[in-house]
């Protein structure tokens, strides 16, 4: 990777917090958003780290990030800059903008914005589907890596770290490369008191599809019906009264006769 | 219909889900297995190319890969290339007036979701959402050559993992132990292992173990870890986060062991042991032994 200037794009999307216990919309295909708190998707939090831990050790690196969403979405910018990142681009677009639409609105920002590295999280936390990544790339012919959890330069490349089972594939590329990240090497940081405030002063210049030259349309899946998991609960439970020995041997009978399991 | 499906191998086996979704298929159309060569690993661009290449001169109406993780990978890339609708990590699909109707996960597992995926379509099948008939004949996928030599991304090396060791792969497994900050430290994971052994199980565990660094990244479970849905899922000192329970609540059975009573992982569970779990965890190790070898 070039020694210095390095350029960074992270895509963020929006999504419900993590804490947010998902209820489904009176319409049975969506879900409630009536009061819901919306976060950066926890694995693009991980895509800004691994961005700005490049940026602790560099100060000459610039991370900029994008999303494609509707203006709430401003706030996940807002909070991304808030962590130390240099600029945001919002991309105005309703829910009709699938994964193939996204990934071209934002090819069309990377070829203005020139960045060395796009990073992406490995999947959005409320479609799970990890297309917009490997979509972009594809967009832009670029080569990508996925479950991706360390970024080195190397040369005038970089060395990617890709978690598999077993280890980890340590894979060399040459500049541009689109990585789906799945962990940093540490935990996203919070914003700090001045990023917040220098957050705030930050402009966030807005584009809309039809100025990026997209009109949605690629054929996608589209969710018919939504159901909570089923219910569980009302299970056994067991106290040790002392005889811990007695508790396990009784455990261990149940699983065998009654759940079938062992 | 015409049904694209790509094998996939794990230590030079057919990975099971390739079969399983080979037998399924068979009930949307006419199938043909195929299974990427030519390079020593996958490689996401050129194992594309060379996936769309035969989708196009075959004519295919779907693409189908195993939900792993190089499946997804390449089921991603796959649907980009070709411009074709997309559904990752399906649970099921059924074709529904000349179109797919596919059962996902959505929302980090929080819900299931029914989806309408108009062909072509390119699907990743979870492995083991379609059981295996027995006496199912033998897939022999037939060869597709890959070329990666012209690619800026290059596999330079592997690294492996410290601690793992041969165990079963934790999305695969029927039986998972996992273990979480009331373990207390990396030490006693001797323990827990010990049980893993006696019922043949995958180790998995909390963020918060992962994240201490007590236990490797690829074991954590939950929301931003793996999704699993065992036969069994013991959970071990884990108090049932709602990013955890995100990732195993679809088990068949849940077992968990916390010293707290109010802990919701409680909630969940089919059945609880509220005590001590260095305590309980030897006892229990010894009574699944005996079970398994009365059994
Ligand atoms: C965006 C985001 C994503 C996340 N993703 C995940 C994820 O994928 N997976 C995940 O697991 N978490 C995830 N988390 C973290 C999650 O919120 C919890 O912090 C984590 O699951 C807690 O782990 P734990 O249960 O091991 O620890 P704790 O919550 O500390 O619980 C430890 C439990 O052990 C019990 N205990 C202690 N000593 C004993 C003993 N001697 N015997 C028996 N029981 C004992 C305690 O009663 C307690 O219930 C995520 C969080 C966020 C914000
Ligand atoms: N609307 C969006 N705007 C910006 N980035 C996105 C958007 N949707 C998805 N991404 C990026 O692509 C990744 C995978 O998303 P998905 O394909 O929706 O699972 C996310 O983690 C983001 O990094």
């Amino acid at each position: 990777m070039a020694a210095s200037d390095v350029k960074f794009l992270v895509c963020l999307k929006q999504v419900p917090d993590s804490t947010v216990r998902v209820k489904v919309a009176a319409d049975g295909k969506s879900i409630a958003t009536d009061g819901i708190t919306w976060s950066i998707s926890p694995y693009d939090e991980y895509a800004i780290e691994l961005a700005l831990e490049h940026k602790d050790g560099d100060p000459s690196t610039t991370v900029s990030v994008v999303t494609v969403g509707p203006a709430r979405s401003r706030d996940a910018l807002r909070q991304a800059l808030a962590m130390g990142c240099d600029d945001a681009t919002l991309v105005i677009a309703d829910d009709k903008a699938g994964g193939l639409d996204v990934a071209k609105a934002i090819a069309a920002i990377v070829k203005e914005a020139k960045p060395d590295l796009v990073l992406c999280g490995k999947q959005a936390s409320d479609d799970d589907q990890g297309l917009v990544g490997p979509a972009l790339a594809e967009a832009l012919g670029w080569p990508h890596v996925g479950m991706l959890t360390k970024i080195a330069a190397a040369g005038d490349g970089v060395e990617l770290w890709r978690e598999i089972e077993g280890g980890h594939e340590v894979w060399s590329s040459t500049l541009a490369v689109v990585g789906l990240v799945h962990k940093s090497a540490k935990e996203p940081r919070y914003p700090s008191l001045p990023g917040i405030m220098k957050a705030k002063k930050k402009e966030i210049p807005e584009k809309d599809l039809a100025a990026l030259g997209v009109t949605p349309g690629a054929p996608r899946a589209e969710v018919i019906a939504m159901e909570p998991p089923p219910q569980r609960g009302g299970g056994k439970i067991l106290k040790a009264d002392g005889d811990v020995k007695a508790l396990a041997v009784e455990l261990a009978r149940l699983l065998h006769e009654e759940a079938k399991v062992l | 219909m015409k049904i694209l499906i790509v094998a996939e191998r794990r230590d030079g086996e057919l990975r099971r889900v390739t079969a399983e979704i080979a037998a399924k298929a068979k009930a949307f159309g006419d199938t043909e297995v195929v299974e990427v060569t030519g390079t020593d690993r996958y490689h996401p661009v050129a194992h594309a190319n060379a996936v769309v290449a035969r989708a196009k001169s075959s004519g295919a109406d779907v693409v189908l890969t195993g939900a792993t993780l190089n499946g997804r990978d390449l089921a991603a890339r796959v649907a980009a290339k070709l411009g074709w609708a997309y559904a990752a990590d399906c649970t099921d699909a059924s074709v529904k007036d000349g179109a797919f109707q596919v059962k996902r996960p959505m929302y980090a597992g929080k819900v299931r979701a029914t989806l309408r995926v108009p062909t072509p379509a390119v699907l990743s099948i979870r492995p083991g959402a379609w059981t295996l008939p027995a006496g199912t004949e033998a897939v022999k996928p037939a060869a597709i050559a890959a070329d990666a030599s012209a690619e800026k991304l290059k596999f330079a090396r592997f690294e492996p993992t410290a601690t793992s060791g041969k165990r079963v792969s934790l999305s695969e497994a029927r039986v998972i132990v996992s273990g979480g900050r009331g373990l207390k430290g990396p030490e006693n994971w001797k323990m827990l292992e010990d049980l893993a052994d006696a019922l043949g199980a995958a180790t998995g565990a909390s963020r918060a173990v992962t994240d201490a660094g007590w236990r490797p990244n690829e074991e954590q479970v939950g929301q931003t870890g793996k999704t699993v849905t065992p036969d069994l899922y013991i959970a071990l000192g884990i108090s049932g986060a709602i990013q955890h329970l995100a990732g195993m609540t679809s088990s068949k059975v849940i077992v968990a062991v916390n010293k707290d009573p109010d802990a919701d992982i409680f909630k969940i569970a089919d059945y609880g042991v509220v005590g001590d779990l260095f305590e309980f965890l030897p006892a229990f190790t010894e009574a699944v032994k005996k079970t398994k070898a009365g059994a």
